[in-house]
């Protein structure tokens, strides 16, 4: 299959890490993602890691330029991988989105699809995710938050009623800390 | 159980001794390094009386001045290095079924313009009768790790031949192997099984040699003392040298005995500088009678970390371009390895089986057999040495 942009190589209810088909490459960081799976699994990238493929090798400085490394040491290129996490936000429930986490975690090497402009727009209609980035404790939550938030806002063609919408959320959400609050909308802006 | 106690008091005297053995080393080199000068303007002397001799030891047949030091060839900026190197789990006879593994790597580094690597590695599972027996001496007996490892060692060669019949690079493409290419364990195994793996091997040197691919074997910090016994050769005050009929064993100290002890190594880091290449030498192994054309030459290298020992068969050793093209890009590779060809490293990683691979090719095999209903019965000990009791 073409056009996938990661494979799952580890699946749990929470979130999935997905292996990058080239090394270096990924889906950007806050972006929408779906696995291809029977049920789809939508969720967000919070982490991209590119090391060593095997645990006991790691990766050694070289002195030279990408290019140079390209020409006279490409076999560093074959022993690394690009691995991407991803928050699980919902999944597909008899043709709709359905906001909770899904009763069965991706198969493994199910291939993993970046959104289409639509799927974002679903996935943000609600604030459902940005609940679901501010109660996840191993994700850079503030980070993802403003990326998820300005890729939504994109593929809604700069809509201003949603970030208005969202920041009255997001405000509810953290009622409790304006000091995170005011960090966030200050850098949406 | 391991009593460290007892181990360690071994190990103190072993080190002073050889911090003993290390002082002298420094007036044996200086004696060495002369003689080897020396033997340099008279190479042709002492080239006859080496191959007149009969000796105990290997001594490196010489056929230019010893003492030469050949600068570093410029690189090719295209070029194909191809290596491959493998590992086994030996049958266990505890374990439910006899059968072996050999996993065997394939590594092709290509440098310049076309760049790229490819790395990767393919096991083999041997449980035939065929594969487990083997002829020996008009006897059939099991096939143990010296018979496996020579085997393997087959399938090794077998596998670069491959790569390189499956490449289209241009005329710069070296096939690199780890350790020696003079098979000499076979020396002592009788004709039978001998011709079974050195016909083969035979026939892969003929078609490297068609392909105009050069064939080098790579040793790392190399314990040979061919060049210091040839030196020792010309130490000795007889015309030529028959050691069983020693006429000075009555001295204290025999004629050839000062530089005794010394290994090529240490007389070549004085010789030769960083990228330099010494003088090629023809090695005296006895199976090499065997090998016809592909008769083994080394030289030995400076490749900034180390001396190396590199031996190519005769028709590299003969052939100037081919020679300096091994010459160059054995130091390339180990350059780009820190000290250690990049593509038999990499053979290496790709083709190891460790400990708990081991461990989880039988708990596969023992699976797969209880799901096919056979009975798994496995020895006492084996299961005694998994689940020790108390």
């Amino acid at each position: 299959m073409s056009g996938y942009i990661g494979e799952v190589v580890e699946s749990g209810t929470k979130g999935f890490v997905a292996r990058s088909p080239r090394v270096g490459e990924a889906p950007s960081f806050g972006s929408f993602v779906r696995t291809d799976s029977g049920s789809p699994v939508y969720g967000l990238v919070y982490e991209i890691i590119t090391g060593s493929r095997e645990p006991g090798r790691k990766p050694d400085a070289y002195d030279m330029s990408m290019e140079e490394l390209k020409r006279e040491q490409p076999q560093i290129f074959e022993l690394l991988k690009t691995e991407f996490h991803v928050l699980t936000l919902g999944y597909l429930d008899r043709g709709k989105i359905r906001f909770a986490l899904s009763p069965l975690p991706p198969p493994i090497h199910s291939f993993v699809l970046e959104c289409t402009d639509e799927e974002k727009e679903a996935l943000s209609s609600e604030d459902f995710f940005l609940r679901a980035i501010i109660t996840s404790p191993n994700v850079p939550a503030d980070d993802l938050i403003i990326s998820s938030l300005l890729g939504a806002q994109r593929s809604r063609k700069n809509d201003k009623d949603f970030m208005v919408r969202m920041g009255k959320s997001l405000s509810r959400f953290l009622k409790d800390d304006y000091e995170r609050l005011a960090s966030i909308l200050r850098r949406l802006l | 159980m391991l009593n460290f106690h007892l181990v360690k008091s071994q190990i103190d005297s072993m080190i002073r001794e050889r911090k003993d053995f290390a002082c002298e080393l420094t007036d044996k080199i200086t004696l060495a390094k002369e003689e080897l000068k020396l033997k340099s303007e008279d190479w042709e002397e002492l080239s006859r009386k080496v191959e007149e001799s009969r000796t105990s030891w290997l001594v490196a047949g010489i056929s230019s001045p010893p003492a030469s030091a050949h600068p570093l060839p410029e690189r090719p900026r295209n070029y194909t290095a191809l290596s491959s190197d493998g590992s086994q789990i030996f049958p266990d006879r505890h374990e439910a079924l006899p059968c072996y593994l050999i996993n065997i790597s394939s590594i092709a580094l290509t440098y310049g313009d076309n760049a790229g690597a490819m790395l990767g590695s393919g096991p083999s599972l041997f449980y035939r009768d065929e594969d487990r027996f083997t002829i020996w001496g008009g006897k059939k007996i099991p096939a143990d790790s010296e018979v496996i490892s020579l085997k393997r060692t087959l399938m090794e060669f077998e596998r670069i031949l491959q790569l390189v019949k499956g490449n289209e690079a241009d005329g710069n493409t070296i096939a690199l192997s780890d350790g020696t290419l003079i098979l000499w364990r076979l020396e002592a195994s009788p004709p039978d099984f001998r011709d079974g793996i050195m016909v083969p091997f035979l026939r892969i040197l003929d078609e490297f040699r068609t392909l105009r691919v050069p064939v080098a074997g790579y040793i790392s910090y190399p314990g040979s003392t061919d060049v210091i016994n040839a030196l020792r050769v010309g130490l000795c005050p007889e015309k030529v040298s028959f050691c069983n009929q020693c006429p000075y064993t009555e001295l204290p100290t025999l004629p050839c005995s000062p530089i005794e002890g010394l290994t090529d190594r240490f007389l070549f880091s004085t010789v030769l500088d960083t990228g330099e290449a010494s003088a090629v030498f023809k090695s005296s192994s006895k199976i090499l009678e065997m090998y016809g054309e592909h008769h083994i030459y080394f030289f030995y290298i400076n490749i900034g970390e180390e001396i190396a020992r590199v031996e190519v068969p005769k028709w590299v050793a003969e052939d100037g371009r081919l020679l300096s093209l091994v010459h160059t890009l054995v130091y390339d590779q180990a350059k780009k390895g820190k000290g250690y060809p990049v593509s038999i490293a990499e053979a290496h990683e790709q083709a190891v089986v460790k400990a708990k691979d081991r461990d989880f090719f039988f708990s596969l095999i023992r699976e797969a057999m209880v799901k096919s209903g056979f009975a798994v019965t496995v020895s006492r000990k084996g299961l005694s040495k998994r689940v020790p009791g108390v």
